[in-house]
């Protein structure tokens, strides 16, 4: 992949932040932009009869993950260069026409089986990077394409896709239910029925359970879903809220606001609910905790000081410290997988905005300009925010690139409070 | 004589509404909340069967935009609903609070909490017993008007005192 790599070098290089100290091995960083997006071509793919599934749309599916990166640009040459199920394609044609990445794909079924081979050509090189064979259902053919397309981001930067994650969202109808989708919004499958409020769905980290709040039983309750069953099981029902629970990193503890002697403040508690430990002190109304990737800290709003703002307190014992100055109401905070960006939301001018900020207050960067935007969740590998939009009049589930360049509605009924799985199928 | 029919009337909506309430307490609200008026406010205690009676005749405390202190318009709709909780000592008080639908939802849940425990602190320091009061926050998850403008937001903005057994 060394041609691939140089070209992403020649845009790292032009910038002349990243000028010195770059390490030895080629990371695309989503913060930076590339100056040139990587080409890239997924002809549709080929099967020798017709079958229930078509090779247009078996392509389409990764062409739309690499798209959502934004760090690729689809190329489709005209006249179209043909290819073969079995051979080597034609490298010169491909690179007289841009293509940097080529990736084709051949399928066969029979009855309801899929069997998929999947290849990552580096077109400069005339080399072979990836080849793989899927069988499975023809339902699960969607799976099967976002696992060669996670391998994909994983073998041109380092870190794997997470075209094989969900997000969970409350639907935002008169009842509040949970509901889960793949995260492109196919799949969707509703996860709670009782009719009532429910807010603030989290994954464990293993994709197991979620944990959220619920009016089901008249207070606002933290609930606990395995989802082998659906089965509920009570975290903590102590009087008054018992909002915005999140699992730590390692599982064995669940952060959330509680507010049974008095203001809501943030603890810590097992996953059964007993008080591990009490995190916050003070006047403020004490909500939305967000986990460091290390589980060393955890950012939350608080309005200690007159107006909702973000701080961060270390979870091995310390004082809070504010990290946002900016204007009068900054919530909901989500920790980058990398650790060193915290998304928001903001108020602008009457209207809520998705922002990023450093972990020490510095580099505020507004994602999102259209419409009231709110609940920022990042994707496991750090390339995407998913958050609510209301930009179309109604509240969605929408992703985008970490730089907010490219931005899509992804839920197919109304939604918000999307939470991202750390966990992929 | 014809506003005292309107005022029957009103009373027989709200309390079939407050009815039809009970089947799904969560996500039906117990009606606008009585505006209507029985008796006059230093009237004698009420009955057992008064319930809905009482919850028909407190007023929803209405907040500003961001706020969980009560203004002079909230502090007399409180000494208001102070006056009928003091005939029905035998009620319990549940302090519903609500917030308007901008902000985020989890930030909203902790604004209604915080207005329902200052209605409830603010009576307290009136002389209603804490333990006759518990609050329960909805955030801006049960809007009295589903509008997206300056009016509705300002229905919505509310602590809505419900009366139990």
């Amino acid at each position: 992949m060394d041609a691939i790599i140089s070209l992403l070098l020649l845009g790292i290089f032009f910038n002349p932040v990243q000028i010195k100290a770059e390490p030895p091995k080629i990371i695309l960083d989503v913060d930076k932009p590339l100056l040139t997006k990587i080409p890239v071509a997924v002809p549709d793919f080929l099967s020798a009869a017709p079958g229930p599934v078509s090779g247009r749309d078996l392509a389409e599916i990764i062409r739309r993950d690499l798209y959502l990166t934004a760090i690729f640009q689809i190329v489709d040459p005209t006249p179209p260069i043909s290819t073969s199920a079995n051979g080597e394609p034609d490298f010169d044609r491909w690179n007289q026409a841009g293509v940097q990445v080529l990736i084709l794909g051949s399928f066969q079924t029979m009855g309801d089986e899929l069997t998929l081979e999947v290849r990552l050509y580096d077109v400069a090189l005339k080399k072979l990077e990836i080849g793989k064979r899927y069988s499975g259902k023809i339902r699960d053919h969607r799976r099967m394409i976002h696992r060669f397309a996670d391998r994909v981001m994983e073998k041109l930067t380092s870190v794997p896709g997470c075209f094989s994650t969900k997000i969970a969202f409350v639907g935002d109808s008169q009842s509040r239910e949970v509901f889960s989708m793949d995260f492109d919004g196919h799949n969707p499958a509703q996860l709670t029925r009782n009719g009532s409020i429910n807010l603030s769905p989290d994954w464990s980290p293993d994709g197991r359970n979620i944990v959220f709040t619920s009016y089901m039983n008249g207070n606002p309750d933290a609930l606990a879903m395995d989802l082998s069953n659906l089965s509920l099981r009570a975290v903590s029902s102590r009087p008054g809220l018992n909002a915005s629970p999140r699992y730590s990193p390692d599982s064995n503890s669940i952060a959330l606001s509680m507010s049974f002697n008095g203001l809501p403040k943030l603890f810590i508690v097992t996953p059964q609910g007993n008080i591990i430990k009490r995190l916050t002190e003070g006047r403020g109304n004490d909500i939305s905790p967000a986990w460091s990737p290390d589980g060393s800290a955890i950012a939350y709003v608080s309005d200690q000081a007159g107006t909702p703002q973000i701080y961060i307190v270390p979870t091995g014992g310390g004082q809070p410290r504010r990290l946002t100055f900016n204007g009068n109401y900054n919530t909901d905070p989500d920790w980058s997988p990398r650790g060193d960006l915290l998304a928001f939301t903001t108020r602008i001018e009457g209207r809520f905005q998705i922002c990023t900020i450093r972990t020490d207050g510095t580099d505020l960067r507004v994602l999102t300009k259209t419409g009231s935007n709110q609940d920022p969740t990042w994707s496991p590998d750090g390339r995407f925010i998913a958050f609510m939009s209301e930009r179309d009049g109604r509240r969605r589930i929408y992703i985008m690139d970490a730089r907010g360049e490219i931005q899509v509605p992804v839920s197919p009924i109304t939604g918000k409070c999307p939470a991202w799985s750390r966990h992929s199928w | 004589m014809s506003s005292r029919c309107l005022t029957l009337g009103t009373i027989v909506v709200v309390a079939l509404l407050v009815m039809s309430g009970c089947s799904r307490p969560i996500v039906k609200q117990p009606g606008p909340g009585g505006q209507g008026f029985v008796g006059t406010q230093t009237g004698g205690p009420f009955g057992e069967g008064d319930l809905q009676v009482v919850q028909a005749n407190l007023k929803p405390i209405y907040f500003e935009y961001d706020s969980f202190t009560l203004n002079p318009e909230a502090q007399a709709a409180a000494q208001y609903n102070l006056e009928i909780i003091r005939r029905a000592p035998q009620f319990n008080i549940v302090a519903e609070g609500h917030c308007d639908e901008r902000g985020t939802s989890e930030y909203n849940l902790a604004l209604g909490d915080r207005r329902a425990r200052a209605v409830v602190e603010y009576m307290s320091t009136l002389g209603i017993p804490p333990s006759k009061c518990s609050t329960v926050s909805y955030g801006s998850e049960l809007p009295v008007d589903p509008g997206h403008n300056e009016d509705a937001w300002a229905k919505n903005r509310r602590v809505y005192l419900r009366v139990s057994r």
